[in-house]
């Protein structure tokens, strides 16, 4: 306050000025101000700028600039969702790994003890190749499964810490594990074609080789592995370990100790494979001269096997000559057999397709054929038949029930995206074709696998509850709109009922079941997008 | 002052009616509830947390804390100054929890400009800068005095339950506002020196 000890010429600070616009000073010192902003014009215009400047922060605040975005418009329930659903996945895989030590494990030991040592596909490409050498001890995919759910729940735990980056949060982790793993193999050899790659002859690499060029040509030797990204691929030289190959034509011409997995269009085997083949090839030939130490697993379109085989073969094919010997068992599913007059099976055969084999006069087989021809087509004479579609129903219907019981405003958007039918089966079209491609090149680079795994898994439990929300949709234009749980769940049921029917049509059935998962799974992906997406709601 | 304003009018009778339907378990009416002052509290965690996910977050969590506080709440009070309350102390927990404030809890008049501020300068200020410019410029604030300004001049709180909320003492609450303005001018580009009075001859007070 000024020197002067008159109250009147004494002028006030603006904290003194705030406090008298807001009400805020007692009585007497309201008084003092008053009294003196009638004789200090100076005080006064500031007193009418503080106010102003009240009235401009109270607009400007109080301005309805925001709508409510769209993920607050329905009210929050009680907080049990998040722990619903981390249950549910805890339940679920649980489930899977009584599955697999029930069932699927004791199969698989079964299925190794018979020679199929490398039966499941997926262990085989991804588990056991050099990539994942790694992996080895987590050779199971229950436990993988484990890890994730750990994994899942960890970071939810921590969501709050790190904010909003959980999708990140999840790729971030997936990159870590890659690159924690990643030391676990051993030093390669890496090399970039320019754009072929030649290893001459008389050349060893020490070391695994991985090659990635337009045409690879190995004519030296390799001390390890061979990985080979190439379009056209001809081994000559001696590979000590595996060779794993993905690319539009792969030659074998040279010995390899180890293992042979391929993913091409021509696969030619013109030598001696130490232990294993296995290859997802569209033609695949394995000559006279070659010679296989161990199993051969194959899913090919077309397939002539003339050389010799020592353990057993599996194969699925559409079509398969077969020339050579084998010395164990044969399991054959191909839409057309025939061994030819040189043809011989030491083990049993089995055959399943829809033609019978054809089995030439000279060859030889240990057992007679065992052949299964399956009948195309339900047997809707069978009372089971329409039991299990009942069974069916019930577990969708469950399915669908815990999801509306967990998640009602994930069920309400996936159920009014189902609504918009044209963007809905656009969409879930596009996501039908495109996961897969896009989980298979996730899956072939070193960094996506887990990435790739847990959109396949998220893929299936997408094509699984597709129906769900398309049979909510067919139960409320039949039955009305609704809101409530009660309702909602009558006309769940009476959706997948009328859904279940549908597909026992024959052959419109299975048309009416493609149309049906793509326009839920696009009704999933919109209600999701519509979720994460940062787009305003007007609010209403 | 005016809560209705920002929180949508809704007649003491009907709200009585709603509280009890919702204290009851009435999922429709604790919807309504919801819808009724959601777009407010969501604007004004938008105001006091700079992140926009922090203040969906607190959104959603101001109401699961009005839901299970709500038979706590006493009806001889205005409801909407009950809500703001816990939205205030939710948001502040929050901030405070973060640990990133800088501001200091002591302070005083000494911190202040001596000068004036020059009115013409102020009143050009306020011409030049639109709402959104002003809630941009908020965001910039240290965490304290952001919070006193959206609590005193968008959830027109009284300075008693602004000092309950922010623990401070009452008679601070109107340096810390005069403060918070005077960081709020700087921020939006009116540098204290150009604010300073020319006009009013430097008076020392």
């Amino acid at each position: 306050m000024s020197s002067s000890d008159d109250p009147l010429a004494r002028h006030f600070d603006e904290v003194t000025g705030l406090l008298y616009l807001e009400g805020q000073l007692d009585e007497e010192h309201t008084r003092e101000v008053s009294a003196h902003l009638s004789v200090c014009a100076p005080c006064k215009q500031l007193l009418h700028a503080l106010e102003k400047e009240s009235v401009w922060l109270r607009e400007s605040l109080q301005a309805e600039d925001e709508a409510i975005p769209a993920r607050l418009i329905a009210p929050p329930q009680r907080g049990a969702a998040h722990w619903g659903w981390m249950i549910a996945f805890g339940l679920c895989a649980a489930g899977l790994y009584t599955v697999w030590n029930g069932f699927v494990e004791p199969s698989y030991e079964r299925a190794s003890q018979a020679g199929f040592s490398q039966g499941n596909v997926l262990t085989m490409l991804f588990f056991t190749g050099a990539f994942w050498k790694g992996w080895d001890q987590m050779r199971s995919v229950t436990e993988l499964l484990a890890v994730a759910t750990l994994g899942g729940v960890a970071i939810w735990l921590l969501r709050k810490q790190w904010r909003r980056f959980t999708a990140i949060a999840f790729v971030m982790g997936a990159l870590v594990c890659a690159l924690t793993l990643a030391p676990v193999v051993r030093a390669a050899d890496v090399q970039r074609g320019a754009p072929s790659y030649t290893l001459p002859a008389g050349q060893e690499v020490k070391t695994d080789l991985i090659v990635i060029a337009d045409r690879a040509r190995i004519d030296g030797d390799v001390d390890g592995d061979l990985i080979v990204f190439s379009e056209y691929i001809t081994v000559s030289g001696h590979v000590k370990g595996d060779i794993i190959g993905f690319g539009q034509e792969l030659r074998v011409n040279g010995p390899v100790d180890g293992n042979v997995r391929v993913l091409c269009q021509t696969l030619s085997l013109n030598s001696t494979v130490g232990k294993n083949v296995m290859g997802w090839a569209g033609v695949a030939e394995m000559t006279e001269k070659a010679t296989v130490g161990g199993t051969m697993t194959e899913i090919v379109g077309a397939a002539e096997l003339d050389g010799k085989l020592g353990g057993d073969l599996l194969i699925f094919a559409g079509n398969l000559e077969m020339n050579g010997s084998i010395g164990g068992n044969a399991k054959i599913r191909a839409d057309q057999l025939r061994i030819g007059p040189d043809g011989e099976i030491k083990g049993e055969t089995k055959f399943e397709g829809r033609h019978q084999p054809v089995v030439e006069s000279g060859a030889k087989l240990g057992s007679p054929i065992q052949v299964t021809i399956p009948k195309t087509g339900p047997d809707y004479s069978r009372v089971t038949y329409y039991w299990h579609r009942v069974l069916l129903w019930g577990a969708s219907f469950l399915f669908g029930l815990l999801v509306l019981l967990l998640a009602p405003g994930f069920f309400v958007d996936a159920e009014s995206a189902a609504k918009r039918i044209g963007p809905a089966i656009g969409f879930g079209v596009l996501f039908f074709i495109a996961t897969p491609i896009a989980v298979v090149i996730a899956c072939f680079t070193i960094v996506g696998l887990s990435v790739g795994i847990a959109t396949l898994l998220f893929y299936a439990i997408a094509i699984y509850a597709a129906k769900v929300f398309v049979a909510a949709w067919i139960g409320e234009k039949l039955l009305g709109p609704s809101s409530g749980v009660g309702p909602a769940i009558g006309r769940l049921a009476l959706g997948l009922a009328i859904i279940r029917a549908l597909l026992i049509v024959p052959y419109a059935g299975f048309w009416i079941g493609f149309l049906v998962i793509a326009w839920g799974m696009g009704a999933i992906v919109l209600a999701l997008y519509r979720r994460m997406g940062p787009q305003l709601a007007h609010a209403t | 002052m005016d809560r209705a304003k920002t929180t949508g009018a809704m007649s003491e009778a009907d709200l009585a009616q709603v509280l009890s339907q919702v204290r009851a378990g009435d999922a429709d009416a604790w919807g309504e509830l919801y819808r009724r002052y959601a777009p407010a509290m969501f604007r004004f965690c938008r105001r006091v947390l700079p992140a926009r996910e922090d203040a969906e977050d607190a959104t959603t969590e101001i109401f699961m804390r009005v839901r299970q506080k709500l038979g706590t709440y006493d009806a001889s009070r205005p409801f909407t100054a009950w809500l703001y309350k816990v939205a205030s102390n939710h948001c502040w927990d929050t901030l405070r929890r973060r640990r990133i404030r800088q501001d200091l809890e002591t302070g005083d008049l000494d911190t202040l400009p001596l000068e004036h501020p020059d009115p013409d300068q102020l009143e050009r200020l306020q011409n030049e800068h639109t709402s959104k410019e002003v809630r941009a410029g908020l965001a910039k604030l240290p965490d304290r005095a952001r919070m006193a300004l959206v609590l005193r001049y968008y959830a027109d709180m009284s300075y008693d339950e602004i000092a309950d909320t922010l623990g401070v003492r009452r008679a601070f609450v109107g340096v810390l506002l005069l403060r918070a303005r005077h960081q709020l001018r700087e921020a939006l580009g009116g540098s204290e020196a150009g604010l300073a009075a020319k006009a009013t001859g430097g008076r020392k007070t």
